[in-house]
């Protein structure tokens, strides 16, 4: 009764990290808790439906999960806690997914009020077909993403033994040549592989690309990649080249200005969910070749359209790749019934005490708005208030400042507002990269930021994502989309790549004091201060009297 | 006065009680007579196991008998018998008055008994029986009380619970004496003219086990299946006009008699005949055993349930904490409405039912009550400040046996009563007399287990039922002349109210801690105090036993639950974890300081700008609070954290300034320094914020009023808005006690109660049944008349010899009375004596004795 575990009522379960047996307790609860915060001194899990019913897919059962949380819990566990778990595991498997030889696509069930329940719910309804006997009703093909997510939805979730088509193969080789898999990315690509379909979390710099090529390694088939947007795309493509036996021609973009379909695929989100007419005119991309994986690149940004086309896709393997599930609207659950559920999960700060990224020093400098500035915001509308707050130009001083502190270091400035953007460019006599800024240009300057021909480099929204630019080493972030936690994390991503020389990397977050800018930051800091990432707050006035706070 | 025993009559079929003093040996004609032979611990038994039969104490043992027969007090006194006593009773209600011994047990156990345990345990059962006064007389002629008879007797309104019909002679009452030598003949039997003679011959010839079944043998198929759908009752059916052929055999025979148009019966003596003697289907001479028992660790029982208690405690604890500003309303029929009960589930993040369990625990426990003011509120009382302040093994127990002895029950709430009305948590209505002595038994049986061994509900319910079986078996003899009571209604298994009192006792056990997966913890035990004493009637536990069983479940619970922590761990994602339950002031403080985030085991918090301004607003500075928070964490406070309190202290600082109203702002800085200096002011604790402001640290109107008081004129600034200085005191109301449990029917008497009433109820008797010296011949009135002279000289005469006299009193009230009375001393125109009937040394006038005479034999 002395364990480090404590198990709450609302279902969290606590985890004491520096206590001697937490590596023992992390790895006994890791397979059915989602790990939820994981700051410096107790990490919080949850038990969630979803979890169990995952650990239940993979294997483990209800003993299990309750042996896991009586041996290492310090209190004693709440009986009806383990008996709601046990009740819960029950659920999964009472139904089950089956191929059929003679109706093809079934649902079998074990239980058979379990089966004439669900068949009464008007949402499973139009799903089924006919009742072939008393326990076995037939599926429509088509709709196997959609019963599961149903079935999740309504508590019993089916297990899905219909298994995937092989795809139309094509030879994939890893060329492992003066480089490896991290032990990690192994680990990531092999637990993908046995469950089938499922999400990859790593976090930004962790090299996802690599766990996508090693997945293709082992699919050793035709794929599709979605990623979200051209420049990754090329980027993706390069990295694939480099690391495996596939050649520029094997692989193909289909993007805005290129169509191209080969047996390795590269789209964007943005050119599927194009609509013209009020049709999907480039959805037939899934259709035209018989694809063995399909890998979602930052799959916590999947648009809605998306999710329907994938809830067909359901007999292909599906690899999803993110740094950060977290969605504002909530559709996490979704991402794992239509894609998979999580198979790998590494925390940050563990990755990053691997060495395979860049420790960061995450800095919160609060700006004094003049009284002027206050003024001007107290009055303005209320939609205009965060806008006027995140561009005023006390703000442009301090990241001015904080570019010159760090004058010789790769520097990046990432902002929401093109009218900042512009005039902070011009100030510091550096370019800036926008939406309007063609893919050419883009991958222009960010090839010479690469090569160090330039130092500052000024950047949008576009940059938020999925670019490779290993030298920056000091990020300033201006302005961004509101609260988004996931922004925050993977504007830090870009700085994360490690160093030549172990060098720690600079997160600076410029933010008006007693504004919402404020408040947003608050939240935006929320996911990377549960991963343990301590932001330290400074203020501008310190800094720009050239103090060395930072 | 006379002998007493010290053993129990418990066992053994009795053939002959010593009779105390009783004149003579012979056999009892009466119930009345009986007893009067009975010892007085025999008579204490009865009165304690049938205690209504005390109230008011009766005169004499005729009186005593006479109560002890009427319907009121017999239907009490069956519903307490266990299922086999009952099924005895049954059992000689259907048999001949008197009843052998043998003929009863040939009834329970058959023409050829299989379980020897019916014959092992039937001597229980008429003992039992005979203590209640329900059976009297000797073992060869066992006599049912009329009225028990009456209420288990079969008849066509009510069938009894053994399925059998009337008897032959019964049933064949109105027939016309043509029809009976009909049936005579057809039987087989010789012709008699005399139907007494019939109806007693073919009743010999259906008990005859031999040519009945030779009669039988001739049956055709289709009869003998009749009969067999009649025989394990009820024993009526329906008939045409034209019978069937294998009908008309059964009619013609007598097997079958007519019950009134259309129906016919099955008589006793047939249906006992094809059931090869039994009067019982079924019957269950042992309680059902309490198995099978699943064996938990006594050790994480004891320990799950001790996290349960302390989490019990902290839900009474949250749902008080809720109510002390602006608890629920008070409805006008009393109780909790139903909005407010789910307010208060989703608060406390239970289920309605659960919620509602809550509050009436907190309610038994005194712990809550409304407020008596114009617009009624629920709030805790006084003794909620108090009980706060007891250590948690402490503050279990209080729950724990208030919740023990409550009559009130959470689990009908948001049923509705008998005129469709919605039972409210905490309304009216909620009281079920039997719950205390159900908690107790249910709680006794599991502490029959071993140690960690549980048992399922239903085995549980199977128990109780046996014990006693529900109300429904009983009241299939409803009163007679009630119309419409054919058959006992059909019980859902759960559905009586013992039934579910129990079930709800096993939940209500699991929340509070008491027994874990099913299972009697060791602090459980405990509480139900020294094992229960077997066998004997449950009565409520005093107010010391309580106490004392208190004591030890404390001790016992103490080291179960988790030692109280004074620090907690800071986080940069601004939370703190508390990983165990904290100190009562750090816990406080924390509460106020930062936002709860889940609950448990440890507590995790979480630093808001919300949280931090509440924690300003009840009088802390930032200041304050940061060193609160250096002294109990044990990690460094990350920089976040105090960046957090500074921002929020110094926005909070503008807005005092502005709209907080305790403060006092004026521009003349002499006289802010004339308040600071004058030492009236050192209530108010006032502190310069800056020249021209003074801050003070009571709330705004005590501050005007002190500034007043003062001589000074301030004016309050503004009272309205958002601002809301300081936490409103928590509302009390005036105090209360906890209700009281309100027992069904009298209260079960205690020994010194008993004793006294069966002295008096011997004395009267002896009053009124003592033979007197011819001598004295009392006049038809019944009051002895001697002369006032006889009268002293026999008085006096008796206080010398110390023996008993028998006088005739008028009292002032003119009140006339026979009172048998031991003289100690005469003087002054008074007798003093100590009185039989009464019981006590009286003081009696001479004047007012009418006469006196000397007992016939002094059995005084």
């Amino acid at each position: 009764m002395n364990g480090p575990l404590i198990v709450q009522s609302d279902k969290t379960l606590l985890l004491e990290v520096d206590h001697e047996q937490a590596d023992a307790c992390r790895r006994a609860i890791a397979p059915f808790a989602e790990l939820e915060r994981a700051p410096e001194h107790i990490h919080t899990y949850r038990l969630t439906p979803l979890g169990l019913w995952n650990a239940r897919a993979a294997g483990h059962d209800a003993e299990q999960v309750v042996d896991a949380l009586v041996t290492h819990s310090r209190y004693p566990v709440p009986h009806a806690l383990l008996v709601d778990i046990a009740e819960t595991m029950d659920r999964y498997g009472r139904l089950k997914l089956m191929k059929h030889p003679v109706h093809g696509l079934v649902l079998e069930s074990t239980d058979r009020p379990v089966l004439e329940e669900i068949l009464r719910s008007k949402k499973v309804q139009p799903l089924v077909g006919a009742r072939i006997d008393a326990d076995t009703v037939a599926v429509h093909p088509s709709e196997r993403g959609q019963i599961k997510q149903t079935l999740l939805k309504l508590g019993w979730p089916a297990e899905d033994l219909a298994g995937y088509v092989d795809g139309e193969a094509h030879p994939i080789e890893l060329e492992e040549d003066g480089w490896t898999l991290r032990p990690y990315q192994r680990q990531a690509v092999e637990g993908f592989w046995h469950g089938g379909s499922g999400v990859v979390v790593l976090p930004c710099g962790a090299g996802k690309t690599l766990v996508g090529a090693g997945a293709m390694a082992q699919a050793k088939a035709t794929t599709l990649i979605l990623v979200t947007n051209t420049v990754s795309a090329r980027q993706w493509k390069h990295e694939l080249v480099k690391r495996t036996s596939l050649t520029e021609d094997e692989i193909g973009e289909y993007s805005g200005t290129r169509k191209e379909i080969r047996p390795v695929t590269i789209a964007t989100y943005q050119v599927l969910t194009t609509k013209r007419k009020g049709i999907y005119p480039h959805l037939e991309l899934f259709d035209s070749r018989d694809w063995g994986l399909v890998v979602y690149d930052e799959v916590h940004l999947l648009p809605a359209p998306v999710f329907k086309f994938t809830a067909d896709l359901q007999a292909r393997r599906r690899l999803g790749l993110t740094a950060t599930l977290v969605r504002e609207d909530g559709r996490e659950s979704d991402v794992f019934s239509l894609i998979g559920p999580k198979r790998f999960d590494a925390p940050w700060k563990e990755i990053e005490a691997q060495g395979y990224i860049a420790p960061a020093d995450c800095v919160e400098v609060r700006v004094n708005l003049t009284d002027h500035e206050r003024l001007a915001y107290a009055t303005a509308e209320t939609e205009e208030k965060y806008r006027y707050c995140a561009t005023t130009a006390t703000k442009r001083k301090v990241t001015e400042a904080l570019v010159r502190k760090h004058r010789g270091e790769q520097t990046l400035v990432i902002g929401q507002y093109i009218d900042q953007l512009d005039e902070l460019g011009e100030h510091l006599g550096a370019p800036v990269i926008k939406g309007e800024t063609t893919n050419a240009q883009r991958e222009k300057l960010f090839e010479s930021f690469r090569q160090g021909e330039i130092s500052v480099l000024v950047v949008s929204k576009v940059a938020n994502f999925s670019i490779d630019l290993p030298e920056a080493t000091v990020a300033i972030q201006v302005s961004g989309t509101f609260g988004s936690r996931q922004e925050e994390a993977q504007r830090l991503g870009r700085v994360l790549r490690p160093k030549a020389d172990g060098h720690e990397a600079r997160f600076y977050s410029v933010v008006a004091r007693d504004t919402v800018d404020q408040d947003f930051a608050a939240h935006r800091q929320r996911f990377l201060a549960e991963q343990g990432y301590a932001y330290r707050i400074v203020d501008a006035d310190a800094l720009l009297t050239g103090g060395d706070a930072a | 006065m006379t002998t007493s025993r010290p053993e129990k009559h418990t066992s053994g079929p009795r053939t002959e009680r010593a009779p105390a003093g009783a004149p003579s040996a012979a056999p009892a004609r009466t119930l009345a007579e009986e007893l009067r032979g009975r010892p007085d611990d025999s008579l204490a038994a009865l009165l304690r196991a049938r205690p209504d039969l005390l109230n008011p104490v009766p005169g004499d043992l005729t009186q005593l008998a006479t109560r002890a027969g009427t319907r009121a007090s017999v239907v009490r006194a069956l519903e307490r018998l266990d299922r086999f006593t009952l099924q005895v009773a049954e059992a000689l209600a259907v048999a001949p008055d008197p009843c052998p011994y043998a003929t009863l047990d040939a009834l329970m156990g058959g023409d050829a008994p299989e379980d020897p345990r019916i014959a092992a345990e039937l001597p229980r059962a008429v003992a039992a029986l005979r203590d209640q006064a329900l059976v009297w007389g000797a073992e060869d002629q066992l006599r049912l009380v009329r009225t028990v008879r009456e209420l288990l007797a079969p008849s066509a309104a009510h069938p009894s619970p053994t399925g059998l019909g009337p008897s032959v002679a019964e049933a064949t009452a109105g027939m016309s004496p043509g029809r009976v030598q009909q049936i005579i003949a057809a039987a087989g039997l010789p012709a008699t003219h005399d139907p007494v003679t019939a109806v007693a011959a073919l009743t010999e010839l259906f008990e005859d086990r031999a040519r009945m079944s030779a009669l039988l043998d001739t049956a055709p198929a289709e009869a003998t299946a009749v009969l067999g759908r009649l025989v394990w009752g009820p024993p009526y059916g329906t008939v045409t006009a034209e019978p069937a052929a294998h009908l008309r055999w059964l009619l013609d025979r007598g097997l079958l008699l007519p019950a009134g148009p259309g129906s016919v019966l099955l008589p006793r003596e047939v249906a006992l005949h094809l059931r090869a003697g039994r009067a019982h289907r079924a019957p269950e001479p042992v309680a059902p055993e309490l198995a099978p028992v699943t064996e938990h660790s006594p050790r994480v029982v004891d320990a799950t349930a001790a996290g349960q208690a302390f989490t019990a405690l902290t839900t009474v604890e949250d749902l008080l904490k809720g109510w002390e500003t602006g608890g629920p309303l008070v409805l006008r029929a009393g109780g909790l409405s139903v909005r407010d009960l789910k307010r208060t589930a989703a608060a406390l993040d239970a289920t309605e039912q659960a919620a509602a369990f809550w509050t009436e625990l907190a309610y038994a426990a005194g712990l809550l009550a409304s407020d008596g003011e114009v617009d009624e509120r629920y709030a805790p009382t006084p003794a909620y400040d108090e009980w706060l302040l007891l250590p948690a093994e402490q503050r279990w127990t209080r729950l724990a046996t208030a919740w023990l002895a409550a009559t009130r029950t959470a689990g009908p709430v948001g049923g509705r009563d008998a005129k469709a009305r919605t039972l409210a948590a905490l309304g009216p209505d909620l009281d079920r007399a039997p719950a205390p002595e159900v908690r107790h038994r249910v709680l006794a049986l599991l502490a029959t287990l071993p140690q960690g061994g549980s048992v399922t509900p239903e085995t549980l319910l199977g128990r109780l039922r046996w014990e006693r079986p529900p109300r429904g078996a009983v009241t299939g003899g409803a009163p007679a002349g009630r119309p419409g009571t054919a058959g006992a209604p059909p019980h859902a298994p759960h559905d009586d109210l013992r039934s579910r009192l129990a079930l709800w006792t096993l939940t209500e056990a699991e929340m509070l801690g008491v027994t874990n997966r099913g299972a009697l913890t060791d602090h459980g035990r405990a509480l139900l105090g020294a094992g229960g004493t077997e066998g004997a009637p449950w009565r409520p536990a005093g107010e010391a036993e309580l106490g004392a069983a208190a004591v030890r479940a404390a001790a016992r619970l103490a080291p179960l639950l988790p030692e109280p922590l004074d620090h907690v761990l800071l986080q940069a994602d601004l939370t703190a974890v508390a990983p165990g339950p904290l100190r009562r002031p750090l816990a406080q403080t924390l509460g106020v300081l930062a936002d709860i985030e889940s609950k448990g085991g440890a507590t995790v918090y979480r630093f808001t700008p919300g949280s931090v301004r509440r924690a300003l607003d009840a009088g802390r500075t930032a200041t304050d609070l940061k060193t609160f928070l250096t002294e109990h964490s044990r990690t460094p406070v990350p920089q976040p954290l105090s960046y957090l309190i500074d921002d929020v202290a110094r926005r909070h600082g503008h807005l005092r300034v502005g709209a907080a109203s305790s403060y006092v702002r004026c521009d003349d800085e002499a006289m802010l320094a004339e308040i600071l200096a004058d030492r009236r002011s050192a209530p108010l604790r006032p502190r310069r914020l800056a020249p021209t402001v003074l801050a003070a640290q009571v709330p705004p109107d005590a501050l005007l009023d002190g500034l007043r008081a003062m001589g000074y004129a301030p004016a309050a600034e503004s009272a309205e808005g958002d601002v809301v200085v300081t936490r409103a005191d928590a509302h009390r109301t005036p105090p209360r006690t906890a209700p009281t449990p309100v027992p069904e029917g009298p209260p079960v008497p205690d020994p010194t109660l008993l004793g006294a009433a069966v002295r008096a109820i011997r004395a009267g008797d002896m009053a009124s049944t003592a033979e007197r010296k011819p001598t004295a011949a009392p006049a038809s009135g019944g009051l002895p008349r001697t002369t006032s002279a006889d009268t002293l000289a026999t008085v006096q005469a008796a206080v010398l010899t110390g023996a008993a006299v028998w006088i005739g009193y008028v009292n002032a009230e003119g009140a006339a009375s026979q009172r048998v009375i031991a003289p100690v001393r005469v003087e002054g125109g008074f007798v003093t004596a100590y009185d039989h009937t009464a019981d006590e040394i009286r003081t009696y006038p001479l004047h007012r004795i009418t006469g006196v005479a000397e007992l016939v034999d002094d059995t005084v």
